[in-house]
């Protein structure tokens, strides 16, 4: 019993549903109480004790439903039934015969199951029974006598089909075969031969289910580690519909770490005017001292993009971000440019991501980036929304086809507002060469990031949140 | 697995979820096998049940029926940012205190009469008994209530998203032990094992700490026929056709783009309304005008205002169906 709960959470903890070990004695304790009787009840009780937020509950949802998914005999009627239908009922005399021939076997089928280790040698006659609970029992009992839920690689699915079979009788039901061909019984060997190659396709379709439901999240998860580091730029087209799911985890990762807001003691500094307050039920005398607190501000960020050419996929993901952890980021003001700037702040908070992008792209994409153009763009539109809480985001290449940078609007930027990063997509050595105007624009930035990467922007995007805190 | 014992489940599991769903259902409070589950593993495993869901499907209300059921006290605890342990768990009697320390102060000459020497006036002093921090001068809150409680009780810590992080940290002894630490006294144990439910409209995210003590309850809005049966036990005045209608129109609702969705609350609140009103059916002009029952924000009423006909419509027929 408890060995199911311990390969269901092996299959959940695959699923990306994070179970502790408490947890895991909890639901051995529920289910103790419930037992496996009721489908709904088993699933309430487990989905209590082991998934604790909503996502959860939707994985534990799918995870249930395929784990205890006995499904593998019910598609195919036994073809004891299918021949059944085929003929008329005059072979109903037949069939009790058919039926009845391994009279010993089926009589001893109970027992047999709870032995563990012998193979059975009445497959044929369960087989031919069509008993579905008892094949499917005998199916997961042959499964854990083999180890099943050890399955690690597809490789291994010829060797495990093979071994349940065996486990199941499969020996047996060969000779049984044979016996009948020597006897002259071809009709009854051909049925059986057709009952064991259903099974075995059965079988292999079960342990295929077993090994997606083990291991269908190793490969994800090696695939989003390496995605997380792989260069913007050089990342297939395919792969950016599950990068994008990356980011969000990442970003709900970053909002729960920031979520809390922050005030500071300051020590030493005690709050006269509360304390009195406090106090006055005693007396006036001191017994709770209240110090003084100031609550920290969550920064306003202005984000300015570039869109242009390879720099418009890192652009892409910086928003993405912005916009996921607006929970604890709640004012973001977004400027795209390539040659003209404007801003995109409503397209982001209106439509879902995917599309505001492409909205962006087509508005402001393709032109030839003039760094010039856009500081004197994003002067007119948002210098008097830049104070002393204001971040400004700046992602670009700083390539400006040899265009006047203007250095100068960055300059007064940098005065008003509390800091400006500047994010470039491009490695280190690259800066200052060809068109790239970097020497000049960096003075007027707290920071310079090479950042290229979703690891890095998350990097960019936790200091952001940390430094407001 | 440990602690997972092969034994047979008691037999009676299901027919206990039932029993209690019936309870529920004759307290007024109609639920489904979910939320019947959690009480009963929340009773026999005595862990605490966190619930969550959107506002309004009845989250508090649940822990009232479970007090009404067992016929225990329901002690509550709204949480809000700032709360400390000096509102929820216990604080000294400060002014008693004071008051005792200047009788003692007054019967100190009694005390020490006759005593040579400064060290068998100390020695008296210590077997003085000491009662500055004792029992006596703790006034309890609700969670040291809960726990002094004598018949046991029910305890409801309401909307733990809203409290800071440091107050949960504090609750986490409570609940997986059910006992609290008073530095000056040691540990307080339950005298009968609470049951506890915390709410959360989840506002944020609850700690991971605090999730693995509880079991976790998420309370959806619930399907059309429970809502019907709600409405059924809720506002029996209305009449089954109107019924079916309006549950429909606020199935159909919930299914648009709004900023908040109505919930159970919501709908038994407008079926009342239409009640008062004598309607016997849903038409477009009285859903208008009643719009306001439902939804609470001005954005959403403008928003749904053109899809009303359709919707009206959409329950009618729905209605019909049920009743053919």
């Amino acid at each position: 019993m408890s060995e199911v709960l311990a390969d269901f959470i092996r299959a959940l903890r695959s699923a990306d549903v994070r179970i502790s070990t408490s947890e895991s004695i909890d639901a051995g304790r529920a289910l103790a109480l419930v037992g496996y009787d009721d489908r709904t009840t088993l699933r309430a009780a487990l989905s209590q004790a082991l998934a604790k937020s909503q996502d959860d509950k939707e994985a534990f949802g799918e995870t249930f439903e395929r784990f205890f998914a006995f499904d593998q005999f019910t598609r195919n009627p036994p073809s004891q039934d299918s021949s059944e239908d085929e003929n008329d009922s005059g072979d109903e005399e037949k069939k009790g015969e058919s039926g009845g021939m391994p009279g010993p076997g089926s009589g001893g089928l109970s027992g047999e199951r709870e032995g563990d280790g012998a193979p059975q040698d009445d497959l044929a006659g369960l087989l031919a029974s069509g008993d579905q609970a008892a094949l499917q029992m005998a199916l997961a009992e042959a499964a854990r006598q083999v180890n099943l839920n050890r399955i690690r690689l597809f490789t291994q699915r010829g060797m495990y089909t093979r071994r349940m079979m065996e486990v199941m009788g499969l020996d047996a039901l060969n000779d049984r075969i044979e016996g009948a061909e020597r006897d002259g019984e071809t009709v009854k060997a051909e049925r059986m031969r057709e009952a064991r190659d259903g099974l075995r396709e059965q079988v292999r379709d079960y342990v295929e289910k077993q090994l997606e439901l083990f291991t269908k999240n190793t490969g994800r998860q090696l695939r989003e580690e390496v995605l997380s580091q792989v260069r913007l730029s050089n990342v297939d087209r395919s792969d950016m519909r599950f990068l994008r799911i990356v980011v969000r985890k990442m970003a709900k990762r970053l909002v729960a770490l920031h979520s809390r807001r922050k005030t500071v003691t300051r020590r030493g500094m005690l709050d006269v005017r509360r304390t009195i307050r406090a106090n006055t039920g005693f007396d006036g005398l001191l017994f709770h001292t209240i110090w003084k607190k100031s609550k920290v501000d969550r920064p306003r960020v202005i984000a300015v993009c570039d869109v242009s050419g390879s720099v418009a996929q890192v652009s892409q993901f910086l928003l993405m971000f912005l916009y996921s952890v607006q929970e604890v980021l709640p004012e973001v003001r977004s400027f795209a440019f390539s040659g003209r700037l404007g801003e995109v702040t409503d397209i982001f908070k209106k439509s879902d991501l995917e599309k505001a992008m492409v909205e962006t792209l087509r508005e402001f994409g393709g032109g030839s980036t003039d760094y010039g153009q856009a500081f004197r763009d994003l002067e007119a539109l948002a210098i008097s929304g830049i104070d002393h809480s204001t971040t400004v985001l700046i992602l670009g290449d700083a390539r400006s086809n040899n265009g006047n940078p203007r250095a100068d609007i960055l300059k007064k930027i940098h005065a008003r507002a509390k800091q400006v990063i500047w994010l470039n997509p491009e490695g280190k050595s690259l800066w200052n060469t060809g068109d790239s105007e970097m020497r000049a624009l960096s003075p007027y930035c707290d920071r310079t990031v090479s950042c290229s990467t979703i690891r890095g922007l998350e990097r960019v995007v936790s200091d952001l949140l940390r430094s407001a805190s | 697995m440990t602690g997972t014992q092969t034994g047979a489940p008691k037999a009676g599991a299901a027919a206990d979820i039932a029993a209690i769903e019936a309870d529920f259902a004759s307290l007024g409070y109609i639920c489904n096998a979910d939320i019947a589950t959690s009480i009963f593993l929340s009773q026999r495993l005595e862990k605490p049940v966190l619930v969550e869901g959107p506002p309004g499907v009845g989250k508090t209300e649940l822990a009232k029926a479970t007090a009404q059921m067992l016929g225990k006290p329901l002690i509550r605890l709204q949480c809000y940012a700032g709360l400390d342990e000096s509102k929820a768990l216990y604080e000294w009697k400060y002014g008693k205190q004071l008051l005792y320390t200047q009788v003692l102060k007054e019967k100190l000459g009694d005390l020490m009469e006759g005593a040579k020497g400064l060290k068998e006036s100390m020695t008296r002093l210590h077997e003085f008994d000491d009662t500055f921090f004792s029992e006596e001068f703790l006034e309890p809150r609700p969670l040291l209530k809960a726990l002094w409680s004598q018949e046991g009780a029910v305890l409801l810590i309401d909307e733990i998203d809203k409290s800071d992080d440091e107050f949960e940290a504090f609750l986490l002894e409570l609940l997986s032990d059910y006992q609290i630490s008073v530095p000056e006294l040691g540990t307080i144990r339950a005298k009968h094992t609470p049951i506890v439910f915390l709410t959360s409209n989840n506002t944020r995210e609850i700690g991971d700490a605090l999730k693995r003590r509880c079991l976790h309850l998420y309370i959806p809005f619930p399907d059309s026929d429970l809502e019907q049966r709600i409405i059924a036990t809720r506002v029996p005045e209305v009449e089954a056709n109107l019924r079916a209608e309006l549950v429909a129109f606020v199935q159909g609702l919930r299914k648009l783009e709004l900023k908040k969705q109505p919930a159970v609350s919501e709908t038994i609140d407008w079926a009342r309304t239409l009640v008062l009103l004598h309607a016997r059916e849903l038409d477009a002009e009285l859903v208008r005008r009643t719009l306001n029952v439902l939804l609470k924000f001005q954005d959403d009423i403008d928003n749904v205002d053109s899809d009303v006909n359709a919707l009206v419509a959409q329950s009618r027929e729905a209605s019909a169906r049920l009743a053919g």
